[in-house]
């Protein structure tokens, strides 16, 4: 009984969905057709564009799959680099308290930089493929950073106790206690600085390297004043975006099946 | 019979922005192999602080405590402890909990010795289960389980049972003596709860208030399983009642 509801009710809410996608459009169509301008292209000639762009390609012959294959690549280069930097220090921070007092104040005013202002710099000191990740990772280091010591923070002090009382070492405590503990923290850490790492993709490609990569398609064909196609661009890093969200979000409701706010 | 289990001379100081505070002054103790020790004491006596130093958590400041004639250090002895709070692994069902001190022992986990301490505590069957998927006196039963698993030289409860509704922990008490009696461990028990301490304890140690020293220790001299109700054990509560009492002059 309670299944058949449930089903009519994500029914219910997928037909919603698609309705107000649909009242999107028409709007967006709407809008379009009274301020009737080149530069604002309705739904259906952006759809063109995105076909020509998938099959074809661009001027340069770069299809919309290889730009989101570059970008994708990068950003995972970056976030990769994030996790690896930011899971171990957050860990480190979090368990000695005299590390977190000596690194806050140099972390916290840098967190304020956003990545875009990186960019002057990293163009002067570094070139691509290291830019790229660099300023990709500027965007994935603080989210990891700060929800791993927060997730550490949280640990219980009597599973510590009990580790302890087994004759646990430092070791020991830190892989079966602290870090399984962290862990739902360290995935919303690395889902959320994925998710910031992916849109910094915009900042990173703005320049240098091959002219291939989403940021740099919406960017070039903003100066043929092709506006078709950089919204096609943004749709395309939208959708992977949410795509990457959504997929990070079913692995963390499959790992910790054990914590109770995930199961109810 | 020798005896497994000595503190002497224990005593526990905290240095804080007021000054030092004794919380342990001058206690001695001893317990022979295979016997059950119930601590009762006053609340806020140190009877955590007691137990955090008798199984190797924290140090004394001075004193010697001695188990199988070295002093308490987990790495080096094998402890089965039991907490107050909740400390199962959230992120373990039943049996890898169970089998969790054995791995961090390194004496080697064996499933079968933790499927036979899963049955002995009547578990069975619910070796899948998640910590927040079964009740509180099963989350129990684990722990009990989880510390009998590393075949420990001695088992320290703090108010294991202090959490449970009144019904839960009759049963728990009984089923707790029942394995006891079975593995013959030695143990000891600490408690704020006098009919607890005389249902459970061979020996009832009284603490006095901070600094807590050693009041009197009493010897239970009734068999398992014990009545409530039967004189004896009443005469046998009401005397740690009165005991505590002179500790507590504002309560009687």
């Amino acid at each position: 009984m309670s299944t058949v509801r449930s089903y009519l009710r994500s029914a219910k809410s997928i037909v919603i969905g698609l309705a107000s996608i649909a009242t999107f459009l028409i709007l967006w169509e709407a809008v379009t057709r009274v301020v009737n301008s080149p530069f604002l292209p309705g739904p259906y000639s952006v759809f063109l564009a995105f076909i020509q762009i998938s099959t074809v390609g661009d001027i340069d012959g770069y299809s919309l799959g290889w730009h989101s294959a570059v970008s994708l690549y990068r950003v995972l280069l970056g976030f990769l680099a994030g996790a690896v930097t930011g899971i171990p220090l957050g860990l480190f921070m979090g368990i000695k308290l005299t590390v977190k007092d000596v690194a806050t104040p140099i972390i916290e005013p840098i967190r304020f930089i956003p990545p875009i202002a990186w960019i002057p710099l990293s163009i002067v000191l570094l070139s691509g493929l290291t830019r790229f990740t660099f300023l990709i990772w500027v965007g994935v280091f603080f989210p990891v950073l700060l929800n791993t010591i927060a997730g550490v923070r949280r640990t219980s002090i009597t599973l510590v106790n009990v580790a302890r009382t087994f004759g646990a070492d430092n070791n020991a405590v830190l892989r079966h206690i602290i870090f399984p503990s962290a862990l739902p923290e360290i995935m919303t850490g690395l889902r959320v600085g994925l998710g910031i790492g992916w849109m910094c993709i915009v900042a990173a490609e703005m320049i240098g390297g091959d002219p291939v990569g989403l940021g740099r398609l919406i960017l070039k064909y903003a100066n043929f004043l092709q506006i078709d196609v950089v919204i096609v661009g943004m749709v395309t890093i939208g959708l992977i975006g949410l795509a990457m969200n959504y997929a990070i979000l079913l692995l963390e409701k499959r790992m910790f099946r054990w914590r109770v706010e995930v199961t109810t | 019979m020798a005896a497994m289990f000595t503190v002497e001379h224990l005593k526990k100081s905290f240095e804080t922005e007021n000054g030092t505070i004794d919380v342990i002054d001058d206690l001695s103790l001893s317990l022979e192999e295979g016997r059950f020790l119930c601590i009762v004491g006053p609340s806020g006596c140190g009877k955590t602080t007691l137990l955090r130093i008798l199984c190797g958590l924290d140090p004394p400041t001075s004193g010697t405590i001695l188990i199988n004639g070295s002093p308490p250090d987990p790495r080096k002895q094998k402890f089965g402890v039991i907490f107050q709070e909740e400390s199962l692994l959230p992120w373990r069902n039943v049996f890898n909990n169970v089998k969790f001190g054995q791995e961090i022992n390194k004496i080697g986990a064996s499933d079968e010795i933790a499927k036979k301490y899963i049955n002995l505590v009547g578990l069975e069957g619910f070796e899948n289960y998640f910590p927040h998927q079964i009740s509180g006196g099963m989350k129990k039963r684990v722990a009990i389980a989880r510390a009998l698993a590393v075949d420990p030289d001695i088992i320290m409860m703090d108010e294991p049972f202090a959490d449970l509704d009144a019904q839960t922990r009759w049963i728990l008490q009984k089923e707790l003596l029942s394995i006891w009696s079975q593995l013959k461990k030695t143990a000891i028990f600490i408690t704020h709860n006098v009919e607890e301490a005389v249902f459970l304890g061979q020996y009832v140690a009284v603490l006095s208030k901070r600094p807590a020293k050693l009041k009197t220790l009493i010897n239970i001299d009734l068999p398992y399983p014990r009545s409530r109700l039967a004189a004896p054990f009443i005469s046998y509560r009401e005397k740690i009642i009165d005991l505590l009492r002179e500790e507590i002059p504002s309560i009687s």
